[in-house]
């Protein structure tokens, strides 16, 4: 296969599948009822764009960004055989992925409350404020 | 009906977004400073693995941002599902549910060492190695799930808990701190670099990476602790 | 090693909060002063650093880990956000102290409420000072999730309700400003603020655009703008007295300080001011005109925290040196006055099931210096001389007359009959309607009154002598409009990622 329509299909699959994740979670956001079905689409809209920064780092025919030493002459050499994929988006993503934990950690814990306070997670029968 | 605006809304963010995001083209070389990571982590810093050296030193600032939200999430689900202790009177249903099968029970036993030593393994060879402190921490917490769910009864000790906790996340601003006292930048290497690859190299990265991968496993830990053993009580009121 | 650095802002409360479970442990008592302690020390802190500031006139940068920018995180503490961390800081030792009490029998509760507060103020300091965009996120979240418990707080208030819907509208915030960031990112390779704005006519049209758009969006929601503060009202009224001045002074400080940066320094794009503006203008309305129907106190509040807001946005919208430091001051006035309002409104109304407005009927007579201020606090927002918020109006009024905005004008003095009306209708009831007897009213405690008179001293001494602290709004505008000297401040020496 040729490179050009490797990086084509793989363009097309990487960020179709970014897209479809976003778009699948914002539909789940704007139409479920159930609390936690939301919180779950707000964790796949997070992956979709985790998943969109990652494969923007990407280099064709690029390895992981870590450095293999050899010993050449009794000298420790770092050797650069292949060239390495952008790092910051992995570190990046690393972050956002932790935070996106935190987020959902704390709603669930919020589901929680709402449950023993109205006995129920849908979201039209918890409404003593104005949504 | 809502349904059909909302997927002809959706349909139309999806079409602007996919017109952006193909006009960037994928795999090609675009770094500007990433250039100069991979040039200063291996040579500079004496760190193998770029990742950490971003996660850990380019970046460190982020990274401790990136501690504070896991604390202040365990903060905040230990004050959202708070309850007095004189009132609550019983457990979690969900803790007097009958155990795991025999089966169960003794393939966690044996399970739990294993996983608790590769997630320090994976902690501790985080700049060498593809993994780290969060990685890591996951590991360990996956461990005291399993033991969570399979003794129903198993709980862990909050106290011993919240020193690991300080004492971890103290290591990593007190070591950025240090660097200040030492008269150098906050965060900044102040002990030897090492060789590269060695376990002992990239001076401060690997401390704080241990003392990351600590924190992270016993505040997720403590979070899966607090969520199963919410207690059953009667209603309360608080005014200011 | 320097005793005053603005990284301290971050890391000594970071430390502190790591460390407060311990001291607990050692005495009880340790979990209320050590934050104070801490406090007092920030605001040492922006002494030193605002002294050296305005004698050198140059901003200090600080690097982190070692790295120049744009290779590490750096922070910049200018005239303008040296301005504002100062601010944040000064409220957060106010805050402090009006909670001093608070909840002192339940050593759980108040050890956690101590750690978010903490949290919270170092968040929006990082916010502020931060010079680079990535980790300008990682602050706002630690902002977002220490302000979801603190709406939560009390059990008996529909706290979790409010929320929840904060963390949702919250979390999509940050999936579009992470969205923004990584467009940037994908094109221009760096992540430093000053870098970005250099070279962000490299960035193609479509994307540029879409970028912007989406950190608008996601900076717009932590700024409160119309109509994307729907959460904002409830997490007012349910969060805890105190907490309503944190959100007021700290992390609305904090929202628009990143969308004054977005439109001001990252991007040039010259429609971004129109936004601006045009966002603010309908903020301001539709806020004021909800404000208008409200019949709990703290909605009201709240909804009229959310017009100045606007009246900021307005201000910074326009986009001319007298009208930015127009905006300063009612940036100012905001946090002084609001949380004047927030800190009286609650003892006000502290033992009324509902929180209306007809509960606190007759408590002129009952609760005197708290009535008292508060009416100052009204009277002040409103922009009655001789108290702070008429120099705010009134140069805000002569900058759009400068810019030949006479629909604005009239615009703003609509608005501020509206205001009259509904703060008069409050400070009416508390000294012209008899007294319900329905509620005991609930005299603040000491360190509150004192907390509430201070403030009240600031708003009087502002506003009879304005000239007192008018060259810092001058100063924090000169810093934040020269965008130029901003970058070369940050990035001095060619790097070699700039060609």
């Amino acid at each position: 296969m040729s490179e050009e329509l490797m990086q084509q299909i793989l363009s097309i699959s990487f960020y179709g599948a970014s897209l479809a994740l976003i778009l699948i979670g914002v539909y789940g956001v704007l139409t479920k009822k159930n609390l936690i079905k939301i919180l779950l689409s707000l964790t796949i809209v997070d992956s979709g764009v985790n998943l969109l920064f990652v494969s923007l780092g990407y280099i064709m025919n690029g390895t992981a960004p870590i450095f293999s030493p050899a010993i050449m002459d009794g000298k420790i050499e770092v050797l650069k055989t292949a060239p390495m994929v952008d790092p910051v988006p992995q570190a990046l993503v690393l972050t956002a992925i932790v935070i996106g934990l935190g987020v959902t950690a704390v709603g669930l814990a919020l589901v929680i409350r709402l449950f023993r306070h109205h006995n129920t997670t849908n979201i039209d029968e918890i409404r003593n404020l104005k949504w | 009906m809502k349904k059909i605006i909302i997927i002809l809304l959706l349909a139309v963010i999806g079409y602007f977004l996919a017109d952006i995001f193909f006009e960037i083209p994928f795999g090609e070389d675009s770094m500007v400073v990433s250039k100069e990571y991979l040039d200063k982590s291996p040579n500079d810093l004496h760190v193998a693995n770029t990742v950490t050296s971003i996660v850990v030193n380019f970046r460190g600032f982020d990274t401790l941002g990136e501690v504070t939200v896991l604390f202040l999430a365990s903060t905040a689900i230990g004050s959202i599902l708070f309850r007095r202790r004189k009132v609550h009177t019983k457990l979690n249903p969900q803790r007097n549910a009958p155990h795991a099968s025999r089966i169960v029970q003794i393939s966690a036993k044996i399970l739990f060492p294993l996983i608790v030593l590769l997630g320090a393994y994976v902690f501790i060879h985080g700049h060498l190695t593809p993994g780290g402190g969060f990685q890591g921490g996951v590991i360990i917490a996956t461990g005291y799930l399993l033991l969570l769910v399979t003794y129903r009864k198993f709980s862990v000790s909050h106290s011993s808990l919240t020193w690991i906790e300080a004492i971890a996340g103290v290591t990593f601003a007190g070591i950025g701190v240090l660097g200040l006292i030492l008269g150098k930048d906050f965060l900044e290497n102040f002990l030897p670099v090492g060789t590269i690859n060695n376990l002992f190299s990239g001076g401060i990265i690997g401390i704080i990476y241990v003392a990351v991968g600590f924190k992270v496993a016993s505040e997720l830990t403590g979070i899966l602790d607090t969520m199963l053993s919410i207690k059953v009580d009667s209603e309360e009121n608080e005014q200011n | 090693m320097v005793v005053a650095n603005p990284i301290l802002y971050v890391a000594l409360p970071l430390l502190v909060a790591f460390l407060l479970p311990l001291f607990g442990k050692i005495h009880k008592e340790l979990i209320r002063v050590v934050p104070g302690l801490l406090f007092m020390f920030l605001i040492f802190n922006t002494v030193v650093l605002f002294s050296e500031v305005t004698s050198t006139g140059k901003p200090i940068i600080t690097q982190i880990a070692g790295w120049a920018p744009p290779i590490g995180i750096n922070l910049v503490f200018s005239a303008f956000s040296g301005f504002i961390a100062g601010i944040i800081s000064i409220m957060g030792l106010l805050v402090w102290v009006y909670s001093y009490k608070f909840k002192k029998v339940e050593f759980d509760n108040s050890l956690k409420y101590f750690v978010l507060i903490m949290l919270v103020t170092a968040g929006s300091i990082g916010v502020v000072l931060t010079g680079d965009i990535f980790n300008l996120f990682v602050f706002l979240e630690i902002v977002a999730l220490s302000s979801y418990p603190l709406v939560a707080f009390y059990r008996g208030r529909d706290g979790a309700e409010a929320s929840f819907k904060y963390l949702i509208v919250g979390a999509f915030a940050s999936i579009a400003i992470l969205l923004g960031i990584v467009l940037i990112y994908s094109q221009l390779g760096t992540l430093n603020m000053a870098e970005i704005s250099l070279r962000i006519g490299e960035m193609p049209e479509k994307i540029k655009i879409t970028a912007f758009i989406l950190l608008f969006l996601g900076f717009g929601i932590e700024a409160e703008m119309f109509p994307l503060n729907g959460w904002a009202p409830d997490a007012y009224s349910q969060a805890p007295g105190p907490v309503g001045a944190v959100f007021a002074s700290m992390t609305a400080k904090a929202g628009i300080y990143t969308i004054i940066r977005l439109v001001f320094t990252l991007f040039d794009i010259d429609a971004g001011y129109q936004l601006l503006l045009g966002m603010g203008i309908i903020t301001l309305v539709v806020s004021e005109g909800i404000a208008l129907r409200q019949e709990k106190l703290k909605r009201m509040l709240a909804f009229s925290s959310l017009g100045q807001m606007g009246l900021l946005m307005i201000a910074f919208g326009i986009n001319t040196k007298a009208a930015v430091v127009a905006g300063m001051f009612i940036l100012f006035n905001h946090a002084v006055i609001k949380s004047l309002l927030f800190f009286s409104g609650s003892y006000l109304v502290y033992n009324s099931e509902n929180k209306n407005i007809k509960d606190l009927f007759g408590f002129g007579k009952k609760l005197p210096l708290t009535a008292f201020l508060f009416g100052l606090g009204a009277f002040a927002i409103v922009g009655l001389p001789p108290l702070s918020g008429f120099w705010a109006k009134l140069s805000l009024l002569m900058a759009s007359a400068d810019s030949n905005l006479i629909a604005l004008i009239a615009l703003i003095l609509i608005v501020s009959v509206v205001e009259i009306v509904y703060y008069f209708r409050v400070v009416n009831g508390l000294y012209f309607k008899k007294y319900t007897g329905e509620f005991e009213p609930h005299k603040p405690s000491w360190n509150a009154s004192l907390v509430m008179l201070i403030l009240a001293a600031v708003i009087v001494t502002v506003g009879l002598y304005p000239d007192l602290i008018y060259n810092y709004f001058v100063n924090a505008a000169d810093a934040l409009m020269d965008k130029a000297n901003y970058i070369q401040n940050v990035l001095p020496s060619n790097f070699v990622g700039l060609n």
